[in-house]
């Protein structure tokens, strides 16, 4: 997990949205880059729920453009990365399937192992279920011994007489069915596989002609990555009202501190709408912080000159 | 003093909104989902609740401990593999080129053109499909199951004529990334690569079956699929996180935004929905008309034309009053023409028909849907739409008037029902909040005929009677 992805990382483009598929790659940006993005793939071990979402990873292009700026990463055409399937050889092909093969037996192999590992606790379970009641049993039967004229007492006795040949019963079926399993080792069957990325059987760094140039950002760059360069974890603020909320550390462990707006430098700001943020930051625990940089686009040549003047105000709701 | 008061206050608010967080509104702790037994039970219904945060980062090794174990949890639940089991697995086929042209069906078809039907391509052609263009089949399709089986065909897909199911490219996508379909490249696109076109049938059966055709990953599924008739990123999340939790989801007729109304329904000349409370009329026949009203109209609490709205006289009722006074025009969304869900301007229009779970579904013949909903990314629209845009969308549903027992008796369920009503989904980076608007009828509400329901009996009408 440690490990470091070859740099730079691509960034898939695809229809217009940033966007990453590798595992590595997501837990890596987080780890050093305190680069978030937003899960929106289906889990597939949990199908059914929105609580817990998996890959692919939404960048904002502003997260895109702040990792192509530091040399981390590039964007990559997809679509036309993807021509690259026409032109697959023969034989890295066939060396893809074999790949893919070797997965899904080890995938078999720990499916089937687990399942032998769970059968085997539920086994010990049974017997410890039996053994627990044959106890019961014994201190029923006691006591029906002592109270024999109390008739309820005895109808326990036989149900607990009942379960504990059931489960003998079972308990003979299984270790049976146990003994078979292991002296005659069914054939695996091999799982196929659904592969998350591309890339095998695609050539890892994508070819110079599919790489895009750096991502237009909206007017709010600055900030985003004035408050990034500060340490801050930032996240889509429409969960908040804003336009990014702002977590001190990891939003894994923390909460956030700010839900954050940016306006530029001369620009009018509806005073109520300070109202309305100071009102609703107050209201969620967290302060409303508006935020920008002091030159304007033409007074600069490059978006990140614009970073270095970036200058915010936080706003709370004093209640007076 | 005021303090205290706002901090008790402000204490039981927070506890409030504590139980009520959404747990998908929160950045989910990933540690959770190490209790649920990922490979064998993918069943698990109950999930786990959320664990505690700090406020903020410190240097101690317990926090960065905790903090990585968080980060090793993600990292393993996003690692899980998706895997088929030979027994029940579903494969499907990429076709880029859609159901619509006959070079399309792209595995035996493409090589009897290219090849003129050699014995070895006609055995295949009995294993695969070659799938025909088929009267249901929608022309975005483009990836199609030679073997439905299984129970997600019963709301998605549209089988053609020889039984080979076509799937639009959000159902495909969505089911692959659930893990539930194995799509394949097509041969077309990766079949021929170190041969030419003709060679290629021989190739193939010198393999056996479809060994040699790669799987799509989930990676080249969203490259192909997304962008594909129409179909944007924030669509298919809204698609998926409302398939996810069960819905049936359906595309409407606005799908298409280029498509437009046709201009011969001339819809807009219909009565106007701003109801006239008073008929003023004009001039002399007018105070005339008014005048043979009033003597004929018992009911009449002897207004005239240009004097007060109440006049002198005898007042008979105060509903005749009360309705006397009502002078301001209000809307009465029920006098709305039906638009064509199609005379409006996206994004704010109908793109998908949804239904409830309970709701029974026939592909062939869907029922009307429980809800509709337009898709906005904020990233492209982000003011609120204009009253303009929210009427067009508005009056592009049908009528759906509150109605039953509980809408009889609470006048704010009514309102809150409204008359019209659309689900906007606005998706900001991924993240998507669904909002509910509906056209609520106020003036439809009169609140003085009301005073004798069973609601309001004790306080208004028994008091009007001691006094009368």
């Amino acid at each position: 997990m440690e490990s470091a992805p070859s740099l730079p990382i691509s960034i898939s483009y695809v229809s217009g949205r940033y966007l990453l598929f590798s595992i590595d790659v997501v837990t890596y940006l987080r780890r050093e880059h305190n680069i978030c993005g937003v899960l929106i793939g289906t889990l597939p071990q949990i199908p059914q729920q929105n609580v817990f979402l998996g890959l692919p990873l939404e960048l904002m292009p502003e997260e895109a453009r702040l990792l192509v700026d530091k040399g981390v990463a590039c964007i990559v055409d997809e679509v036309k990365a993807h021509d690259g399937m026409r032109s697959l050889l023969e034989e890295d092909r066939r060396a893809y399937l074999r790949d893919l093969e070797t997965q899904g037996q080890l995938a078999a192999r720990i499916l089937a192992d687990r399942k032998e590992q769970q059968r085997v606790q539920s086994l010990k379970e049974i017997d410890e279920k039996r053994a627990k009641g044959l106890a019961v049993k014994a201190a029923k039967a006691a006591q029906a011994a002592a109270e024999i004229q109390a008739t309820e007492t005895s109808r326990p006795t036989t149900e607990a007489e009942e379960s504990a040949s059931l489960f003998a019963s079972v308990d003979e079926k299984t270790s049976a069915s146990r003994t078979t399993g292991t002296t005659t080792p069914a054939p695996l069957a091999v799982m196929a596989v659904t592969p998350t990325t591309s890339y095998p059987p695609l050539p890892e760094p994508a070819a110079a002609e599919h790489r895009l140039a750096r991502p237009d950002v909206p007017l709010s760059y600055p900030l985003f990555a004035h408050l990034h360069s500060l340490g801050y974890f930032l996240s889509p603020g429409l969960r908040f009202g804003c336009q990014y909320v702002a977590y001190p550390g990891d939003p894994l462990r923390f909460h956030s501190h700010f839900i954050a707006v940016s306006a530029e430098w001369d620009e009018d700001v509806d005073l109520m709408n300070i109202v309305n943020g100071g009102r609703l930051g107050t209201g969620v625990k967290k302060g409303f912080l508006l935020g920008g940089p002091q030159k304007r686009r033409d007074e600069v040549e490059s978006e990140a000159d614009r970073v270095g003047t970036v200058r915010t105000f936080s706003i709370e709701w004093a209640g007076m | 003093m005021a303090d205290a008061d706002e901090d008790a206050v402000r204490g039981t608010a927070v506890e409030a909104t504590q139980i009520e967080t959404d747990l998908s509104d929160e950045t989910q702790d990933f540690r959770l989902l190490n209790h649920l037994n990922f490979l064998t039970d993918t069943s698990s219904s109950s999930l786990p609740r959320r664990g505690e945060k700090d406020f903020e980062p410190n240097p101690t090794l317990l926090q960065a401990d905790v903090l990585s174990s968080s980060r090793q949890a993600m990292h393993n639940a996003l690692a899980h593999p998706r895997l088929h089991n030979p027994k029940n697995q579903v494969i499907a086929i990429y076709a880029p080129d859609g159901p619509g042209t006959s070079a399309s069906p792209p595995h035996a078809s493409s090589q009897i053109s290219l090849n003129s039907s050699p014995p070895s391509s006609t055995k295949e052609q009995n294993t695969v499909k070659p799938p025909g263009r088929g009267a249901m089949v929608s022309p975005d399709a483009c990836v199609y199951v030679p073997n439905p089986k299984g129970q997600y065909f019963k709301s998605m897909g549209q089988a053609d004529r020889k039984g080979v199911v076509w799937l639009l490219p959000e159902e495909a996508l969505y089911l692959l990334e659930r893990g539930s379909l194995n799509i394949r490249w097509p041969a077309s696109i990766t079949g021929g690569s170190t041969s030419s076109g003709p060679d290629e049938p021989g190739a193939q059966s010198s393999e056996d079956d479809d060994d040699l055709s790669i799987p799509m990953s989930l990676q080249a599924a969203y490259t192909c699929l997304i962008g594909r008739g129409g179909l944007t990123l924030e669509r298919f999340a809204v698609f998926s996180s409302l398939k996810r939790i069960g819905y049936a989801i359906v595309r409407a007729p606005g799908w298409n935004d280029s498509r437009t109304a046709d201009d011969s329904s001339d819809t807009h000349d219909s009565p106007n929905a701003y109801t006239q409370p008073l008929l003023r009329g004009a001039g002399l026949a007018g105070i005339f008309g008014r005048i043979f009203k009033w003597i004929n109209d018992p009911r009449c609490t002897s207004s005239l034309a240009a004097g007060p709205v109440i006049g002198y006289g005898i007042h008979r009722s105060y509903a005749d009053i009360y309705q006397k006074l009502a002078l301001i025009p209000w809307y009465d969304p029920t006098l709305t023409p039906q638009r064509d869900p199609l005379d409006t301007t996206a994004p704010f229009r109908i793109i998908f028909h949804v239904y409830k779970p309970s709701t029974p579904i026939k592909k062939t013949a869907l029922p009307t849907p429980d809800f509709r909903i337009a898709v906005i990314n904020t990233r492209e629209h982000d003011s609120i739409p204009t009253l303009d845009q929210l009427g067009a969308l508005l009056e592009s549903t049908p009528l759906d008037v509150p109605r039953g027992e509980k809408m009889e008796r609470h006048l704010y369920m009514r309102l809150r029902h409204g008359y019209r009503n659309v689900i906007m989904v606005v998706v900001d980076q991924g993240v998507t909040s669904f909002l509910r608007v509906a056209d609520a009828a106020f003036g439809k509400e009169r609140i003085y005929e009301a005073a004798n329901a069973p609601m309001g009996a004790k306080k208004g009408g028994n008091y009007r009677k001691k006094k009368r």
